[in-house]
């Protein structure tokens, strides 16, 4: 049989198949048409404009390192007229960021561009290592995801750049979908399958250039173009949610790969069937828990967590213990206001004063948490939607050297390695 | 067979109800012990409650036609009977019923063997529920639907309209030319909810009752999520008119999957003979090519319900506050029937599809609209 040629130019040997659809391509096929997609994807949601200053968030992992050699190519290619500069975040997790670092200090000589180092001893006065040592391995992603959050932003402004593009790709942006179903959080689901989030007014806009293109192929361009990036994930697990959600999207992949897409666009359309009730304002439990809770996740990992399936599992227990409790609750509920309408013999009562009284026993508990409007944290100043941004909140409590959730290390003590197989074994046996 | 009462049976270090007070404690609700009497009724009223919009309201009226669909698993079993028994307490009490069942069994099999097993369970259930109306279709019925216009949806071998050839040879043709075993399942359950709906205004049913559990609806939130169909989700998981006019309702929403299996073993005689038990999906081949998405999907549900039961259940109130878009400027799907909007059809021409040149020629054939799911469960 003679070898198969090229889908796309018929002329030379197909050595690649595309993860995405399993088209049968050549090298160089392969690599202009990921770049063209890229370009399509840029230009069809005019997500630049001529003279822009972009701070592109490098890990020195493949996403940004293949984000920042596409965005260049694409610059020159089409003339975007684009100012790139890299912007990196130092966590302050040894043996992770020490070596990454130091491929996006290579990364600005071969491109070209300015580097910019934020590392969050300077703007927490913790590092990463430090917050672990603290809170135990558990919950750090949610440290680490709210600190890098604002980590980047405040990077730029410190550069004078409004518009941070990052890596995440379409496995992120499916992972993050499925993980926001099964949190129940679907304003965090509507808002994260935007190309650009963050809101009109804040000053730092960002995107995510590659929210359509599969892991699979990224990690195949970096190769064939022989990219220098890094590739240990970081050394801490994924939160369980997100470690289940992602092997749930590896799992997919294999099964149909065009999953991957599907969940985004799935995603996409599901975000404008979100009610506005529920959209920005989060008034049913489950987003009580999860806005209280593990969060800093409106993307993918973009460098935190590792694809190895370790998760903890502490977060699903704490999240079904107040699910359950709040079930009970509900159920005493209702049995009290029954009880008051048979004294008022009015079946039409029930109703209403079930809902009412439902209503008066949400605002009491969750009255801070009901109104999201833009304003500034009080003790930094930084864009929040509460009187105290979360970045601040989490440090208050690493600064009374007690950790902000007490429930979830008493779980961790008792339940950790037997939760943990358990994920293990959901994340296992759908292979 | 063990396992199914795992988790109900687990653990008792308080030998009576908990709810009662009286009877030993077999089972669990949640976090609570209770005796088989009680869980029955937990059961029994967690259905009823969801259809008490079919209660008894003023002077007679004519009983409402309602369409369950039966599919011989643990749940729609479990609805039978459970509404079999409210319809006899309503009869017992008044001599009158507010509503009719038309049960449906739609025949996926493909040999007569096992069409003859199927009708024969089919007279099982007639003789132990003789109130209501029974009907069997084949899938291949499907192919008489004047509403699908099979030469309209870009099939790669759309079912010939020869009548010499029977159905179910076209049918199977038909099945074969998809490109993949989820796309099979996909497009085989597509057909089954047509046919029911067609079944349900022919009859002049106002309503189908769906079997599912909550672990069966959130497996679908997110298998239908999974192959591009999230778009349908409010029509799938909430009760309410569905686009065709019918309304869904899910009278078993709030119970279990793990609970409606303990359940069929509790009631007077058992209902264990009435019902063909899927294999366990733990079982899943290993073979990526033969899985499905709602292979995947089912079994992990089922870890997680064994271990995060109110996340299940959480996922299912999660996914039913989306809300469908207005109508307007939107035409129907050629094969599932359910509305897409203008310009969304397809799965091409969207931020996602990036590259008319890595598509294979085929597909840039025109035909009629397609939602999401169905062109890519047609197109592979």
């Amino acid at each position: 049989m003679s070898p198969a040629l090229c889908a796309m130019c018929r002329a030379s040997r197909a050595l690649i198949i595309r993860p995405k659809n399993h088209q049968k391509l050549c090298k160089a096929c392969f690599i202009a048409i990921f770049e063209a997609e890229i370009h399509h994807t840029i230009t069809s949601t005019n997500l630049f404009s001529p003279g822009d200053r972009i701070a592109i968030g490098a890990s020195g992992g493949k996403d940004s390192t293949v984000l920042a050699s596409v965005l260049k190519t694409l610059n020159e290619r089409y003339n975007y007229g684009l100012d790139l500069v890299l912007l990196s975040i130092d966590e302050g997790i040894k043996g992770y960021r020490d070596d990454s670092l130091e491929t996006v200090k290579r990364n600005a000589v071969q491109y070209g561009m300015p580097l910019k180092i934020v590392g969050y001893d300077e703007l927490y006065g913790w590092t990463m290592d430090q917050v672990v040592e603290t809170i135990g391995k558990k919950g750090n992603c949610t440290y680490c995801g709210v600190f890098r959050r604002q980590a980047l932003d405040r990077g730029a402004k410190m550069l004078g750049i409004k518009h941070v593009v990052t890596g995440h790709n379409a496995d992120d942006v499916a992972e993050t979908i499925l993980m926001n179903l099964l949190r129940g959080d679907l304003p965090r689901l509507a808002r994260s399958t935007n190309i650009i989030t963050g809101d009109e007014m804040s000053e730092v806009k960002r995107s995510k250039p590659l929210k359509y293109a599969y892991e699979k192929e990224i990690v195949l361009y970096a190769h064939h173009k022989k990219l220098d990036y890094f590739s240990t994930e970081c050394i801490y697990s994924p939160e369980a949610f997100r470690g289940s959600a992602r092997s749930l999207i590896k799992n997919l992949e294999r099964v149909r790969p065009s999953a991957i897409l599907d969940v985004v666009r799935s995603g996409e359309d599901m975000a404008r069937l979100v009610p506005e009730e529920v959209t920005g304002i989060s008034q049913c439990k489950s987003q009580k828990i999860s806005l209280s809770n593990a969060d800093g996740g409106d993307e993918g990992a973009g460098g935190c967590g590792s694809s190895n399936g370790r998760s903890s599992g502490g977060e699903m227990a704490e999240m079904e213990k107040k699910l359950q409790q709040d079930e009970e609750a509900a159920g005493r509920e209702v049995e009290i206001t029954s009880v008051s309408s048979h004294a008022n013999g009015q079946r039409h009562d029930r109703i209403g004063g079930k809902s009412h009284l439902r209503s008066r026993a949400q605002g009491d508990t969750g009255r801070k948490l009901l109104r999201q409007t833009l304003g500034t944290c009080k003790r930094c100043g930084y864009m929040s939607s509460q009187e105290i941004c979360k970045a601040c909140v989490l440090l208050d409590g690493l600064n009374k050297n007690r950790p902000k959730m007490e429930i979830e290390i008493d779980v961790e003590d008792e339940e950790s390695s037997t939760l943990r197989r358990r994920m293990e074994g959901i994340a296992l046996a759908a292979g | 067979m063990v396992d199914k009462q795992d988790l109900t049976t687990l653990n008792r270090p308080d030998p009576l109800c908990k709810r009662c007070g009286e009877n030993p404690s077999t089972h669990r609700i949640r976090s609570e012990q209770v005796c088989q009497k009680c869980f029955g009724q937990y059961i029994t009223t967690k259905a009823v409650k969801r259809i008490e919009t079919y209660r008894v309201r003023g002077s007679a009226k004519v009983a409402r036609k309602l369409l369950l669909p039966l599919s011989f698993g643990a749940s729609s079993a479990s609805l039978v009977h459970i509404l079999d028994r409210h319809l006899q307490g309503q009869y017992d009490r008044m001599n009158r019923v507010t509503y009719e069942l038309y049960i449906v069994h739609i025949d996926l099999d493909i040999d007569d063997e096992d069409r003859e097993t199927s009708s024969m369970l089919l007279e099982k259930y007639k003789a132990r529920y003789p109130r209501h109306t029974y009907s069997s279709i084949g899938l291949e019925e499907v192919l008489n639907l004047q509403i699908i216009d099979w030469n309209n949806l870009g099939l790669p071998h759309p079912p010939s309209t020869d009548p010499q050839k029977p159905g179910m040879e076209r049918l199977k043709v038909l099945i074969r030319s998809i490109p993949s075993t989820t796309s099979r399942v996909d497009i085989i359950s597509t057909l089954l909810s047509r046919l029911l709906v067609e079944a349900a205004r022919t009859s002049g049913c106002e309503c189908i009752l769906f079997g599912d559990s909550t672990t069966r609806l959130a497996e679908k939130t997110l298998t239908e999520t999974a192959k591009g169909r999230g778009f349908s989700l409010p029509w799938q998981v909430s009760d309410g008119m569905s686009p065709y006019g019918i309304g869904f309702s899910y009278p078993l929403r709030d119970v279990l999957k793990q609970e409606l299996l303990s359940f069929c073993s509790l009631t007077t005689p058992p209902l264990t003979d009435l019902i063909i038990y899927q294999e366990p999906s733990s079982h899943v081949s290993s073979s990526s090519k033969l899985t499905t998405i709602d292979d995947l999907m089912t079994q992990y549900f089922q870890s997680v319900e064994e271990n995060y039961p109110s996340i299940v259940a959480n996922v299912v109130r999660t996914s039913s506050k989306l809300k469908p878009l207005s109508m307007d400027g939107t035409a129907a799907c050629g094969l599932c029937g359910l509305p897409v909007e203008e310009g969304t059809d397809g799965i091409f021409g969207w931020g996602g599809d990036q590259n008319p040149d890595a598509r294979p020629a085929r597909e840039n054939e025109h035909h009629g609209i397609l939602c999401y799911g169905c062109s890519r469960s047609i197109n592979g």
